[in-house]
């Protein structure tokens, strides 16, 4: 190998393996998915790694002989006129540059079928033939999360799930399209109105994760974050015990996530009207039309609500915001 | 006779004045010249909507634009580079070249082909008048999911402007096709056999034959949408027994193609740039030609690979990323047959060839992240992520538009007759490339670390804030090196040197008239008798000096 050849080469796969180590030592700078909190996700950055190593190969490959043949065979003063080698083609070589890729991919393919049968996303299987123990549906809506548990508890924008246990999450929307997102616990699956998906996972890290609508629905689609809550099982218990009763609670999350991303925080107002001077805050029967209905370019955001969950939402924007409430609940 | 002075007829009056010989043109180079100038235009209309983007990303929370103007810009940059600048700007260089390469007097249907550009300056004017319609331009994203795009969650009239123009410019783009496909298949010249057929022709020959048969898709999938919206109609509505998902399955059997259209095309002129700038034939002609049909008859089996997260049943998704792999093998192939042409040459860098490299390389990288994209099960976490906007922009602006700066570069003096300056060409080569690397590379590890697609605002300061901020500063030194090409064209257009008929002593019948050609193309033509009938010539000419 010619000097010059071997440098290039070395200059390519030095700066290659710098950028990723670089990467890797700054704390996952997104060089790979994020370190993974279940076995789904966990596949996923298996399978993202021996596909970064396998095309990373070819990328050092093509990279440096493109910069070998520029650089020694650049013309250098010659004129136009001096013709290189009139060389049409090589069979054997294309040919060996055709199976190639054939038998890398057809690699990346294989391990892909492997990983994947690891993974409980998108399934299909009917909850009752699915191992799992704790189901779970979320209900996407513009632009938030509602989360039912099995005992029939709301909470909204804040899924709290049980650690190491196997969760089957039903995946439903009525509005738009929406997308269920959170990089460290997996893949995502779409929330598409008409459609019920399910996926499947097991949360083998105590913690918050964070995740957000990866399926454009509109105006406030970048407001759309989710917080997931891994509990260790008897804690998440006694959680979903308590929250079936705990009307302020799901009263304070659903302002939260429903009103206050396009109503302000204190309900003062910014992409919608203030409502915490709006007089319909005294009709709680017009209130609840307007949560379920929408109205101009609000969003039906109630539309499938409980009672409960209609009720307690009311309760605390009266509580709140309401003549002579001003002091109940000052926080947000 | 009696000396009665007969009138010209009104037609041929018209034809002679400067403004309106050339709205009246059915001159195959006038009306190519006439799509170049107008994508070109649309091309800087589509980077400043982007320019605002990228502005309002750059730091967290930032307020440059409302939410819902930024809805209205990502919708409107991404119809715009599509349908206004990538396919028109393909068919407007080929309409220029493909009749002067294959030794034909003009298109097959020239009528046709001047209803073809006025249609297409037709649907980008009713696109860019949404900006004025009730509730603003449409904001529904380039693919208008339903419902989002149904009446009630997107009202107004932006989206129905939309599917008019989509519509007006797929009529556009089918006459096209067709009198492109009439064209190749009828009027080459004798000797010139499918084999002998410049790899630019061959790739326009796909470029038409996959727009005619996708092409209907799109349209039908529109018309449906524009019903539910206006007529009463519930095909995407589920509500009412419809099924959103349908459109999703019909607009990505255009969509993907759709791809294809944009990028065989570049790669059609990169390997008409690579052999000339090498000195060299093109290494695997053969290979290239099949491998450009092979890439089209696959794109048209992969479209649920843009649907991985819907909740296909498992062995779809199996099929779609089997389908979608198999295309980066004839992909490759075409990589690594032209790294092999450059192979002992005698390479010379000029403009257009500095883009053609630069094109292997930064295609290369769309082209293998194409592979992590289709493995299904790390798609889950890339879909909708900016890890898709980094792929699709290094294929779609390292790819098809480093095509289009090389085929302006390399073809220029042919079409105008003037030499573009070298030195400014290779300035907005080299910010140009360090630019869009900058802007686009970060989004990989954006995607990767979480941030979803088409969101106007993030909250998160840290590595977040630092990707996005090297992003918005590499827009600004590509804007930079798109703006000194265009510097290079004024300073063309006023004092450039004239040039020959044939400065890169190049291959193709093109450069064997002259620059710029007659209206009538060629006096005569020589007997084709290989796919570099040029260099045929010089060498008879040689031979019959020496």
């Amino acid at each position: 190998m010619p000097p010059l050849v071997r440098r290039s080469i070395f200059v390519v796969c030095v700066t290659f393996a710098l950028v990723l180590t670089g990467g890797a030592l700054a704390g996952n700078g997104g060089v790979a998915p994020p370190s993974p909190a279940s076995p789904n996700a966990q596949n996923i950055r298996d399978i993202y790694w021996l596909i970064l190593a396998v095309t990373g190969g070819i990328f050092v490959i093509v990279m440096a002989a493109l910069v070998v043949f520029v650089i020694r065979y650049r013309s250098n003063g010659r004129p136009r006129e001096v013709e290189g080698p009139q060389v049409r083609g090589h069979t054997n070589l294309e040919l060996a540059w055709t199976a190639g890729p054939v038998i890398l991919l057809a690699i990346i393919v294989g391990f892909v079928f492997w990983k994947v049968s690891g993974i409980g996303a998108t399934s299909g299987l009917p909850a009752d033939q699915s191992a799992a123990q704790e189901n779970v549906t979320i209900d996407a809506h513009q632009y938030y999360w509602n989360f039912v548990y099995p005992n029939g508890a709301i909470s909204v924008d804040h899924l709290r799930l049980p650690y190491n246990r196997t969760v089957r999450l039903t995946i439903v929307a009525h509005d738009v399209a929406h997308s269920w997102w959170v990089p460290e616990l997996g893949g995502k699956l779409d929330a598409i109105p008409g459609k019920r998906n399910h996926t499947s996972f097991r949360a083998t890290k105590l913690g918050t994760f964070r995740g957000q609508c990866a399926e454009f629905c509109g105006l406030q689609h970048a407001a759309m974050l989710a917080r997931v809550e891994v509990l260790p099982p008897d804690e998440y218990e006694s959680w979903v015990q308590g929250r079936a009763n705990a009307k302020l609670e799901l009263g304070k999350e659903s302002f939260i996530g429903a009103c206050a991303k396009c109503h302000g925080l204190a309900a003062q107002g910014d992409i919608g009207p203030n409502i915490a001077s709006n007089p319909l805050l005294n009709d709680p029967k017009a209130l609840a039309n307007v949560i379920r209905n929408g109205t101009g370019t609000m969003p039906a955001v109630g539309q499938d609500w409980t009672r409960t969950q209609m009720a307690a939402t009311i309760s605390y924007l009266q509580r709140r915001f309401g003549q002579g409430g001003a002091s109940g609940g000052g926080q947000g | 006779m009696a000396a009665r002075a007969e009138r010209p007829p009104l037609s041929a009056v018209v034809s002679r004045g400067r403004t309106s010989s050339w709205l009246t043109t059915v001159d195959h180079k006038r009306i190519g010249i006439l799509y170049v100038v107008t994508t070109l235009v649309f091309f800087v209309a589509g980077g400043i909507l982007a320019l605002l983007m990228r502005a309002q990303l750059a730091t967290p929370n930032e307020h440059f634009v409302t939410g819902d103007s930024y809805n209205e810009l990502f919708t409107m940059h991404g119809t715009t580079m599509i349908f206004l600048v990538i396919v028109p700007f393909w068919a407007g260089l080929a309409n220029y070249l493909v009749p002067l390469m294959i030794g034909a007097r003009d298109m097959a249907f020239p009528r046709l082909n001047a209803l073809s550009y006025w249609l297409f300056l037709l649907g980008g004017i009713i696109l860019y008048s949404s900006w004025f319609a009730a509730g603003g331009a449409a904001r529904a994203g380039w693919t208008g999911y339903p419902p989002l795009s149904n009446l009630p969650y997107t009202p107004g009239n932006g989206i129905d402007l939309w599917i008019l123009s989509l519509h007006v410019l797929t009529l556009s783009s089918l006459a096209g096709a067709i009198n492109f496909l009439v064209t190749i298949h009828r009027m080459r010249a004798p000797g010139m056999s499918w084999m002998r057929m410049p790899l630019f022709v061959w790739s326009m020959e796909v470029y038409a034959a996959l727009l005619v048969v996708v092409l209907p898709a799109l349209g039908a999938g529109l018309t449906l949408l524009l019903l539910d919206r206006q007529a009463g109609t519930h095909f995407f509505i589920p509500q009412q027994g419809g099924n959103a998902l349908l459109y999703q399955h019909v607009f990505w059997f255009f969509g993907h193609p759709e791809v294809y259209v944009m990028i065989l095309p570049a790669m059609g002129v990169i390997s008409e740039v690579i052999p000339v700038f090498s000195r060299k034939p093109i290494f695997g002609y053969t290979a290239i030609a099949l491998s450009t049909v092979a890439i089209g008859f696959y794109s048209m089996l992969v479209w649920a690979h843009h649907m991985f997260t819907v909740g296909l049943p498992g062995y779809l998704q199996g099929f779609f990323m089997i389908s979608s792999m198999i295309i980066a093998v004839p992909t490759g192939i075409k990589i690594f047959n032209w790294l092999a042409t450059t192979w002992r040459g005698n390479i010379h860098f000029d403009t257009a060839m500095l883009f053609a490299l630069g094109f292997i390389a930064v295609f290369t990288i769309g082209g293998l992240s194409g592979i992590f994209v289709a493995a299904y099960p790390f798609d889950w976490q890339a879909q909708d992520t900016y890890y898709v906007v980094a792929h699709l922009h290094y294929v779609l602006f390292g790819g098809s538009v480093f095509g289009i700066f090389a085929a302006l570069a390399y073809w220029w003096p042919k079409m105008f007759g003037k030499m573009l300056d070298e030195r400014l060409g290779k300035i907005s080569f080299w910010l140009t490339f360090v630019g869009m690397n900058l802007t686009f590379f970060p989004m990989h590890m954006l995607g990767l670390l979480g941030m979803p697609r088409r969101i106007y605002t993030y909250r998160y300061g840290g590595i977040w804030e630092w990707y996005n901020l090297t992003s918005t500063i590499g827009s600004g030194v590509m804007a930079l090196g798109i703006l000194v090409f265009g510097i290079n064209i004024l300073r063309t257009a006023r004092n450039g040197t004239r040039a020959v008929n044939d400065p890169w002593l190049a291959y193709t019948l093109e450069w064997y008239t002259t620059s710029p050609p007659p209206p009538h193309n060629f006096d005569r033509l020589p007997y084709i008798s290989s796919a570099r009938p040029l260099r045929d010539l010089r060498r008879r000419i040689a031979e019959a000096g020496a």
